[in-house]
């Protein structure tokens, strides 16, 4: 699904992510796990196409990501709250979202069925702009939006940051059904390690921009992490 | 103790606050203009009485003076409200720390009195006292007289203070006593109610019988306490909460966007971008100051329709709301430039969408000054090839050259004397698109065929329009090449 190849990106002269080879396929659930400035986000914009690699290529199903647009269509994203359109209503934003996805309005109604539960009744008919929402409910907003358009690859960047505790369980069960149901590829990082290691089938770990660590989960990859950041 | 370091706290933040981070060139411009501007202050000061003296001969200036003093604290008083920003501390930092809450109250309560607006007019008055009340009564009189001034306009700050923390979000109320100060001038010009013989009275009085100084005092200690105990009544941080829900507005209701698609969601973004923030929305009570540029200049008697002067003052008229929108249509995106980056497929259909709510603006700009034809067929002229250079010509050049503007612009900070994003460049890399109308039509209006040369912009407006897609292509493409760069601008 995602093949990288020979990547980095140097900020200055600190090379802030180097990665030679990796390979993520399809319906595999990858979790990026590092400290700050680790290089997480970075990977991640790069997948993106927010920032222009120092060298190298990422495609996505075969196609350069920097040349084309066709995997936005197949992939839905969330890394912080730049990704929200904050003088909107989460309605309006929804709404335009859809329409950017070129969704149909029973796509989107659709969509409010599916995430009332995840919404919890905090978001919808607020009547309020998303700048003056919580943080928590901020991130609950964006990472709807991610997974609206019924995407084959989401991309979320510490999803679970800011989520209270029933919102957290509520997204890795949406996560590991979209995974089994919907066969997505999905590629998340985050700081907690018990998370990553319930909703990730693939576990990488990046150290200054370098992958260190890059194993599939079995019973003793939460104590091998937990081993690895304690030293 | 804890007041040492609330006062090195707040130097800290106002050394290291983004006001001063701008480029050299726009502070010293600013540095410049804020110097003539005291230097004008001063100048009044010295030479009040003299204009006095030329306005009313046969009064004496000192009780002139004393006579207004009430007025202009009054105004000063509405002035203070808009401008003054309330000072306010980051309480909750402290409030945990072990330190007496009356010291943190009391500095909060006194913060207001480091404001600009309490020393600017002390510019005025101490060379009026020393130059006229000092020779006339004594030194020692001309002291007393500028402590009770200065005291007063520290009362009017406490005052403002106290009544901006009460109706921050009523400011008709103050539009209420500003009324009421236009009333209480007209009960003076009708000789009912003297609000000047009562200042004459208070002031004149203090120069009278030094004693009197006391009430300038008691009025500066009350309105100081009074603030105190407002404060030391509401500590806690979720009662002094300034931010009020906000309401959402309806603007998602226009039906004729929703009905072309996409593109009518991209325009409909930004309408809402522009209306739901502060600094953009002044753009639109700025409007009528660009349509009414023609009111200004066309009505001057010695105005003349040679030069390239009315070409510009055209291109502003229909072009000036256009022109502040384009300028930074890309930088008021900073905070949700990467949801663009990441989600949009289509981006010509994304600049389209602002060349053309570009144009709309101008169009309406350009309907609203066709009255200015009753003053002339020639002004009707040249408003339309403006319009039709600004559509078709400027409008392509801006959105081509606003993709160099990388400065992070956040729109979620308050509006007045946010210069965030501002260059010195991004005007000056404007103006060839100005002048180059303007040294158009110079030649044919000195030949006396101006006629030529409204026509020649007209077509250069024309062939823009005719040419729209490839311009649009070729806008699209620069986007393209610079959206890493903006992004990484954006993101700082």
């Amino acid at each position: 699904m995602i093949t990288v190849n020979n990547l980095s990106k140097i900020y200055g002269d600190t090379t802030v992510l180097s990665i030679p080879e990796l390979k993520i396929n399809a319906n595999e659930s990858f979790g990026l796990v590092g400290n700050n400035g680790a290089g997480k986000t970075t990977f991640f914009r790069l997948i993106l196409d927010l920032i222009r690699a120092n060298s190298g290529s990422i495609k996505s199903k075969g196609m350069d990501v920097k040349g084309s647009t066709d995997w936005k269509f197949y992939t839905g994203s969330y890394l912080d709250a730049r990704f929200l359109i904050d003088f909107l209503t989460p309605e309006e934003y929804f709404e335009f979202i859809s329409q950017v996805h070129r969704m149909s309005k029973g796509d989107l109604d659709l969509f409010y069925q599916e995430f009332d539960d995840f919404f919890a009744g905090e978001i919808l008919g607020k009547k309020k702009y998303i700048r003056d929402f919580s943080h928590g409910n901020k991130q609950k907003i964006g990472v709807a939006a991610a997974l609206m358009a019924k995407p084959e690859i989401v991309i979320l960047d510490e999803p679970f940051n800011g989520l209270d505790p029933s919102t957290q369980l509520r997204l890795i069960r949406m996560l590991n059904e979209l995974k089994t149901q919907k066969g997505i590829t999905l590629l998340i990082s985050s700081h907690d390690l018990n998370h990553v290691n319930e909703v990730c089938d693939r576990i990488v770990i990046l150290e200054h921009g370098e992958i260190k660590f890059d194993m599939q989960k079995n019973e003793s990859t939460l104590k091998e992490m937990e081993s690895y950041f304690a030293r | 103790m804890i007041l040492k370091w609330l006062i090195s706290h707040q130097i800290k933040e106002t050394m290291r606050s983004s006001f001063w981070q701008k480029q050299i060139a726009l502070n010293i411009i600013m540095g410049l203009f804020l110097l003539i501007m005291l230097a004008y202050l001063v100048m009044l000061g010295m030479f009040i009485d003299v204009i006095l003296a030329e306005g009313f001969p046969d009064k004496d200036p000192i009780a002139l003076i004393n006579g207004i003093i009430l007025y202009y604290l009054g105004i000063e008083f509405i002035t203070r409200f808009f401008m003054q920003s309330l000072p306010v501390l980051n309480l909750e930092t402290y409030l945990t720390l072990p330190a007496k809450k009356s010291s943190i109250v009391h500095y909060v309560a006194s913060k207001s009195v480091i404001s600009v607006g309490n020393y600017l007019s002390w510019l005025v008055f101490i060379p009026f006292a020393l130059k006229v009340i000092a020779p006339a009564y004594s030194t020692g009189m001309a002291i007393v007289w500028i402590l009770a001034m200065i005291m007063l306009v520290f009362t009017n700050n406490f005052l403002a203070t106290y009544v901006k923390r009460q109706l921050a979000h009523k400011p008709w109320v103050v539009g209420i006593f500003a009324l009421f100060m236009v009333a209480l001038f007209a009960l003076d010009h009708f000789d009912i109610f003297s609000l000047s013989k009562v200042s004459g009275a208070l002031m004149g009085g203090i120069l009278a019988k030094p004693y009197l100084i006391i009430i300038p005092l008691a009025s500066v200690i009350a309105a100081y306490l009074t603030n105190y105990y407002f404060l030391r009544g509401r500590l806690y941080p979720d009662e002094i909460n300034l931010k009020k829900k906000e309401k959402t507005d309806r603007l998602g209701e226009i039906k004729y966007l929703k009905s072309i698609g996409l593109t009518g969601q991209l325009i409909m973004l930004d309408l809402r971008l522009l209306w739901r923030h502060k600094r953009t929305k002044a753009l639109f009570y700025m409007s009528p100051v660009f349509l009414l540029y023609g009111l200004i200049f066309y009505t001057e008697p010695n105005f003349k329709m040679n030069g390239g002067f009315p070409v510009f003052i055209g291109i502003f008229m229909t072009g000036g709301m256009m022109i502040s929108y384009l300028n930074y249509c890309f930088s008021y995106e900073s905070n949700h430039f990467d949801t663009i980056l990441a989600n949009y497929t289509d981006f010509r259909q994304y600049i389209r969408a602002k060349y053309l709510l570009a144009v709309a603006v101008c169009s309406i700009c350009f309907f609203l000054t066709i009255p200015y034809g009753l003053m002339g067929k020639e002004i009707l002229l040249i408003n339309l090839a403006t319009f039709l250079y600004n559509i078709g010509f400027l409008s392509f050049t801006m959105l081509y050259i606003s993709t160099y503007s990388t400065k992070r612009i956040d729109m979620n900070r308050s509006a007045s004397f946010n210069y965030q994003g501002m260059g010195v460049s991004n005007w000056l890399s404007m103006l060839p698109g100005f002048l180059l109308p303007v040294l158009i039509v110079w030649p044919f209006n000195h030949f006396k065929l101006p006629i030529v040369g409204y026509t020649l912009i007209a077509v250069i407006g024309l062939t823009g329009l005719v040419l729209n897609k490839p311009l649009l292509g070729i806008v699209t493409r620069q986007f393209m090449s610079r959206r890493y760069i903006m992004a990484k601008g954006f993101r700082e």
